[in-house]
């Protein structure tokens, strides 16, 4: 069956075929709440919200715009509504970060290039954390899942010209963010390949 | 070419936005600018890394778990309806409320002439209107001979007996 079919039929209460898009749709929508929260159980439980709420909302939908679109709207809204609640309390500062991602400096001669690789990993992770919600959007969905900017200008609703700003003006703050791990002069080389 | 138009253009290199022209462009720049080459190494490296980002798998049974929450959530739903709605058509049902009393105020009929007019008598009705509750008897006073007046205070008191009234 057809994504439009399965739709149309989980309009009309088919429980299966609601079934067959939580299984096209689990995944990418788990992978765009993990990016916003970097939990694993966090995402999963708001993953399950994310499904409960289309399926209440499904009469409501048109069809007039993708399934995968809509699903992921009203992703970034409850991930969104969720991290204002929560107030970001599990939020670090920068200066936390630098506090607990500096080695020793005998002991990072020692790592191996793949524990170089998940600090980095984890750096990076912080900083996005820290960025202005629309910031951590838009780079979640343009430079972690890979979207395309067309995607992107139907899932937030905005022009191709505001989704190019945005996502330049997100990786300027976050390699601003990132400053004192890649400078070469003086900082620390956490970003540097080790 | 400035250095902050570069850094621009080396961010929407890395989406392929980038014309022919730009493109040439930007690499003459970086030919000659090792601040904006460090600059271009600098994004590649955190986009590199963005980009190998691993997601955990959502946990076991995703579907299994979700389904009986929807059938939960679905028991509920008239109450979620009204939640919804019901709460949103208070503050409006108050609205239509009071307007709708506000109009019967300025729109119902002078009530108050019509209860004056049978609350008092003609006489009470004369002393609002600030007329002379003698006018009739003046006027027969005024008038001619005796017999004539004798008639017209007969005449007047079957008028009135009868409940009819005869202006002079």
């Amino acid at each position: 069956m057809e994504e439009k079919d399965l739709v149309r039929s989980s309009k009309e209460g088919n429980e299966e075929a609601f079934a067959s898009l939580v299984k096209k749709y689990r995944v990418k929508v788990f992978n765009l709440a993990f990016s916003l929260t970097r939990d694993r159980d966090t995402a999963d439980d708001l993953a399950q919200e994310v499904f409960i709420k289309a399926y209440f909302a499904l009469p409501r939908f048109e069809l007039r715009s993708e399934f995968g679109t809509w699903l992921y709207r009203i992703t970034i809204n409850h991930v969104r509504d969720f991290l204002r609640k929560t107030s970001r309390m599990k939020r670090l500062s920068i200066d936390e970060i630098k506090e607990s991602s500096i080695p020793q400096e005998d002991e990072t001669m020692k790592r191996e290039k793949e524990q170089t690789e998940e600090r980095r990993k984890k750096i990076l992770r912080r900083a996005i954390q820290i960025l202005p919600d629309k910031h951590q959007v838009i780079l979640s969905l343009r430079d972690i899942q890979g979207l395309s900017y067309e995607e992107i200008t139907k899932i937030l609703r905005i022009s191709p010209g505001t989704v190019d700003s945005r996502l330049h003006r997100a990786r300027k703050l976050l390699r601003k963010k990132l400053a004192p791990f890649l400078s070469q002069k003086g900082g620390n080389h956490e970003l540097q390949e080790g | 070419m400035n250095c902050k138009k570069v850094e621009k253009l080396i961010l929407r290199a890395f989406d392929g936005r980038l014309t022919e022209d730009e493109k040439k462009e930007l690499e003459a720049h970086l030919k000659q600018c090792p601040q904006c080459r460090t600059t271009q190494e600098e994004y590649q490296l955190i986009l590199d890394t963005l980009r190998k980002e691993d997601f955990p798998e959502p946990k076991p049974y995703f579907l299994e778990r979700l389904q009986p929450k929807l059938r939960e959530v679905k028991k509920y739903e008239p109450w979620m309806v009204w939640k919804q709605w019901g709460m949103r058509a208070i503050p409006v049902s108050l609205l239509v409320i009071i307007f709708l009393s506000a109009t019967l105020i300025l729109f119902s009929p002078p009530r108050e002439e019509v209860e004056l007019s049978q609350a008092f008598s003609q006489s009470g009705l004369l002393l609002l209107q600030n007329q002379n509750l003698f006018q009739e008897t003046t006027t027969l006073l005024e008038t001619g001979g005796t017999e004539d007046k004798n008639m017209m205070v007969i005449f007047t008191s079957i008028d009135d007996k009868n409940g009819t009234r005869r202006d002079f």
